[in-house]
């Protein structure tokens, strides 16, 4: 039982990665820097809860505001670059702070131990969870709140007229800016939104793997993070958490008894699913 | 002052590959206004093709024949990721195209681990014990030969593109896809030469990659798929003098961070490198004349 | 006509279902075994899964695993990929927690150990502390230091401070003109890292040599001019290579280019591989590497043939793997485990209880003392790249 507790873990946790990336879709940005905001939001809730022994709601809270103002950040400059040269530059800024925090050293002494953070070795022992005798039930349940909050907002969006000034952005800027939709406020908002999610994720994954590391927040992470709402398709939020399910549960999982050919037949399975579907499972949205 | 020349020329001549890499990202992306994501991998990939297919019939083949092997490695990947990922996908959906050649990346980067369970391979070079000196500095024979391949690679396909009839075709379907349609030119057709062309010009990347490192790794593909995207940009997506002046100065760069700054902050300054391009200029070197996207 | 057939295929299927436990005639225990066999370092993985395999079999053979019934159980050996990254690992060791399996032997990679033991329980029979209560027995992941995050987790791993300790001594008796020693290191790599900042450095000046500096280089670094340059100003006498084979190759290799000589290469204790005399044999000759596995024993010997029909090489990794599943044997049958499907978690402590107990545990090499924070101190020998081989240039506990 445990471990399908585990696997709803990840998967709520991956959720919220693919979340965090489908609402900046949804303005037509593709963006590969989603695994930046969730390093950012790993790191601090990390250090809050370790270093600070502050409870990890709070700490939770902190990485949602850190991820969104770093994504604003991110929106900003964004704007003056179009179409998919975003996608590289997007990805050079994710690279860019995991190169950071590859250099992050911030280390201090409890005990006779010294804990934090430490450039290229990571940051270890984030142990909220076990040291507070939670059980693998109880975090999944504390994950998927999270998570269900996300797709909560993120559905009550789509049937909002936000949802529709989102999408009118990524369906054709020239038409959304001739009916006054400011188009400043709306990608940088679903930046934003998008960041505060990432870092919320980032902050559950730390406490899950107790160990986090800058080759944890990489370029696959990143592609994870676009590879959700795409393969699950831009029309709903539930064809998001399909995808997570379908990628985690299925092809790293389910596949396991394949063995090696798990590997194999998960690039090639991406590839038929993409021909097969090009818009994703749930597929284009219908007037 | 000779630390800054010698890591100034090295990274130059490294920087040839890192043009191959952004030539191939940048045609793709002119023709088509896709990216393909795989192409790192496929190069690579090319490499190991050629490597280990050539391995099963003649034991100690000579290098360049090796590298011929990648070469031609690299047109039939560069097709096959043409059929699988660009072909049959409706062109609208681009971010199924995105999609479907980080599959193709993964799947690429799998089947040669499990060909080689991940260990490297001996690459054969030529010229590497050799080396030239001049005066305090010196210059590496293999990259020299190298960065003269790749040149005369690029010249080929330039002479390739503004002389004959398939260039003209690419020119023009990479301009006005619908009016060259119109034209008579078949535009499928064109496209899968397309591919097959940087898939030729990305086995020969591959090729050299693997020469001056002496070995092939799957360790390989990720940065060169991350510094080709950047070469691509910098010097402007779909200008191919832009990769070859962006390759090299990328080159030039890192090799120059690295000297200074030490191996952990080198790829940040990259990264502020592209940066600094997007904002001043957003377009590029060689900013691709208007047009589309 | 389409419903009959759904019906029909349903039947089929339960019964295949149901056929499946009756046929269980045969007791068997499982030890399960997780490593990497994905990416760069696939190997590892398939190395240890073949030791493994061949050990079992090797036990199987003679009659298998006495249980506390006095009845013989066979060994089984489920191995899972955990890609070498954190999140599956901690996902892997949930899926074997909720398996019968016994005992994991595993992971590969320093990067999955580490968190991976963070999510075991830390002190056993601590009732607030809700981490995994299942022992894990390290084959490889080597990195400094990892077994004391929790009682569950042990490591069968070489202590490289004791070895490059007795190689900077043995060094510095055998070499008394070599004064200055020169670091080259794999930064991005937690074991390589680790095994120079932490160790080498450590041991080279305690020896009395002067560290006169250190280059860093990345995993997948191509370009290794400045770092040779930077060792060819020093001119040290001894250069120490923390790095895998792939970057420690070019790193050699252009160290060749540009003329850099040092008298002593010293290498890393994983680094005594196939993988680098394939890559490097010309440039690697003469290094010099601490290793806890040589075939120069008759258990070494027919530990790496046995393991060599199961398709896998036998190097200090690999059988840390094969003397594991012994040890484990050993361990179930003194600890008297009951082979009782339904008393999983009692047997499951009861092998954990045993390795702690144990003081010495029989190696390939000699015999192998087990220290209190559940580490291992392997007897050791140095090697040295001579032609196309690893051959043993000293015996430091002779």
């Amino acid at each position: 039982m445990d471990f399908y507790y585990g696997l709803a873990q990840i998967i709520g946790i991956h959720t919220l990665l693919g979340l965090s990336a489908y609402i900046v879709l949804l303005t037509g940005q593709v963006t590969m820097a989603q695994a930046a905001f969730f390093a950012i939001g790993a790191y601090a809730a990390g250090m809050l809860t370790v270093l600070a022994g502050w409870h990890l709601v709070p700490a939770l809270g902190v990485s949602a505001i850190l991820g969104s103002i770093t994504a604003a950040a991110v929106g900003f400059p964004a704007l003056r670059v179009k179409g998919l040269m975003l996608v590289v530059a997007t990805l050079a800024f994710g690279e860019g702070v995991r190169l950071f925090f590859f250099n992050f050293d911030y280390q201090v002494a409890k005990g006779e131990v010294k804990v934090g953070p430490l450039g290229g070795e990571g940051f270890r022992q984030i142990r909220f969870f076990p040291e507070n005798g939670w059980t693998t039930g109880e975090v999944m349940l504390f994950i998927w709140i999270f998570a269900i909050a996300a797709l909560a907002l993120l559905w009550w969006f789509d049937r909002s007229r936000y949802g529709a000034v989102l999408r009118a952005v990524g369906e054709d800027e020239l038409a959304a800016q001739s009916v006054g939709i400011n188009l400043t406020a709306v990608k940088v908002s679903a930046f934003s939104v998008g960041g505060a999610i990432a870092g919320i994720g980032g902050g559950l994954y730390a406490h899950y793997t107790t160990h986090i590391e800058h080759a944890n927040f990489n370029v696959l992470v990143a592609t994870f993070a676009i590879a959700y709402p795409i393969v699950g398709g831009l029309s709903s939020v539930f064809g998001t958490v399909l995808a997570v399910i379908f990628v985690q549960g299925f092809l790293i999982e389910g596949l396991r008894f394949l063995g090696d050919w798990r590997n194999l037949l998960f690039g090639a399975l991406i590839v038929l699913a993409m021909n097969v579907r090009p818009s994703g499972f749930f597929g284009k949205r219908r007037a | 002052m000779l630390d800054f020349i010698q890591a100034t020329s090295d990274g130059v001549l490294f920087g040839a590959t890192y043009a191959l890499i952004g030539i191939g990202f940048t045609l793709v992306f002119g023709v088509m206004h896709k990216l393909n994501l795989a192409y790192g991998a496929a190069s690579i990939g090319a490499a190991y093709a050629g490597l280990l297919i050539l391995g099963a019939f003649w034991a100690e083949a000579p290098a360049w024949i090796v590298f011929l092997g990648a070469f031609l490695a690299g047109g039939l990947i560069g097709w096959l990721v043409y059929v699988t990922c660009f072909h049959f996908i409706p062109s609208a959906s681009a971010l199924a195209t995105l999609m479907a050649t980080v599959g193709m990346l993964l799947l690429i980067d799998e089947i040669v681990v499990h060909a080689t369970d991940g260990l490297p391979l001996n690459y054969p070079a030529l010229f590497s014990d050799v080396m030239l000196h001049l005066g305090d500095y010196y210059l590496r024979g293999d990259l020299l030969l190298v960065f003269t391949l790749s040149v005369l690679c690029m010249v080929g396909l330039l002479a390739l593109l503004y002389r004959t009839r398939l260039g003209l075709a690419t020119r023009a379907v990479a301009q006005q896809p619908i009016a060259a349609q119109l034209c008579g030119i078949r535009v499928a057709r064109v496209n899968a030469m397309t591919f097959v062309i940087t898939g030729l010009l990305g086995g020969l990347a591959g090729a050299m990659i693997g020469a001056s490192v002496g070995a092939l790794s799957p360790l390989l593909t990720t940065p060169l798929t991350i510094k080709g995207l950047i070469v691509t940009v910098i010097g402007g997506l779909g200008s191919i003098p832009g990769a070859i002046v962006a390759g090299l100065l990328v080159g030039g760069f890192e090799s120059v961070f690295q000297q200074f700054r030490g191996v952990t902050e080198r790829d940040l300054y990259v990264m502020l490198l592209l940066f600094v391009f997007l904002f001043f200029r957003p377009g590029g070197i060689f900013a691709a004349k208007g047009g589309r996207d | 006509m389409k419903k009959i057939a759904l019906a029909v295929s349903a039947a089929f299927a339960a019964c295949a279902l149901g056929a499946a436990p009756a046929l269980a005639q045969e007791k068997t225990i499982t030890i399960a075994g997780f490593g990497a066999k994905t990416g760069p370092v696939r190997s590892f993985g398939v190395n240890s899964e073949a030791a493994m395999l061949a050990a079992a079999d090797v036990i199987n053979k003679s009659g298998g695993v006495k249980l506390a019934d006095g009845s013989k159980a066979k060994i089984a050996i489920q191995f899972y990929d955990d890609r070498c990254t954190a999140e599956e690992g901690i996902s892997v060791a949930r899926r074997i927690y909720g398996t019968e399996a016994l005992v994991a032997v595993g992971p590969t990679c320093s990067n999955v150990a580490e968190p991976l033991f963070g999510v075991l329980q830390k002190k056993v029979g601590d009732s607030s502390d809700s981490g995994l209560q299942m022992p894990i027995f390290t084959d490889v992941a080597v990195k400094v230091g990892l077994a004391k995050i929790s009682e569950w987790a042990f490591r069968n791993v070489p202590n490289e401070m004791t070895m490059y300790s007795s190689l900077f001594y043995w060094l510095r008796t055998k070499h008394p003109e070599l004064k200055t020693v020169y670091g080259g290191v794999e930064e991005d790599f937690a074991h390589s890292r680790a095994s120079w900042h932490a160790i080498m450095k450590d041991r080279a000046q305690a020896n009395n040599f002067q560290v006169v500096g250190e280059s860093k280089w990345l995993l997948a670094d191509t370009n290794f001019a400045t770092q040779a340059r930077e060792m060819k100003k020093a001119n040290p006498d001894i250069v120490a290579i923390a790095a895998h084979p792939v970057s420690m190759c070019g790193a050699l290799k252009e160290m060749a280019r540009q003329g850099v000589k040092p008298k002593v290469l010293v290498g890393l204790t994983s680094s005594s591989s196939l993988e680098t005399l394939k890559g490097c044999a010309k440039q690697a000759q003469g290094m010099i590497i601490p290793t806890s596995f040589a075939p120069v024993t008759k258990e070494g010997k027919f530990a790496a043939e046995t393991t060599a029909k199961f398709k896998g090489a036998a190097d200090l990794h690999s059988m840390a793997a094969w003397e594991n599943v012994f040890i484990l044997k050993d361990v179930m049958e003194a600890e008297k485990i009951s082979g009782d499907k339904s008393k999983v978690a009692e047997d499951r402590r009861k092998v954990r209880d045993g390795l702690a107990k144990l003081r010495e545990t029989k190696g390939l090499l000699g015999v192998t003392k087990r220290t209190e924070d559940r580490e291992a101190d392997k007897p050791y020998l140095f090697v040295t790249a001579k032609g196309n081989n690893w051959v043993v240039l000293h015996n430091p506990l002779q």
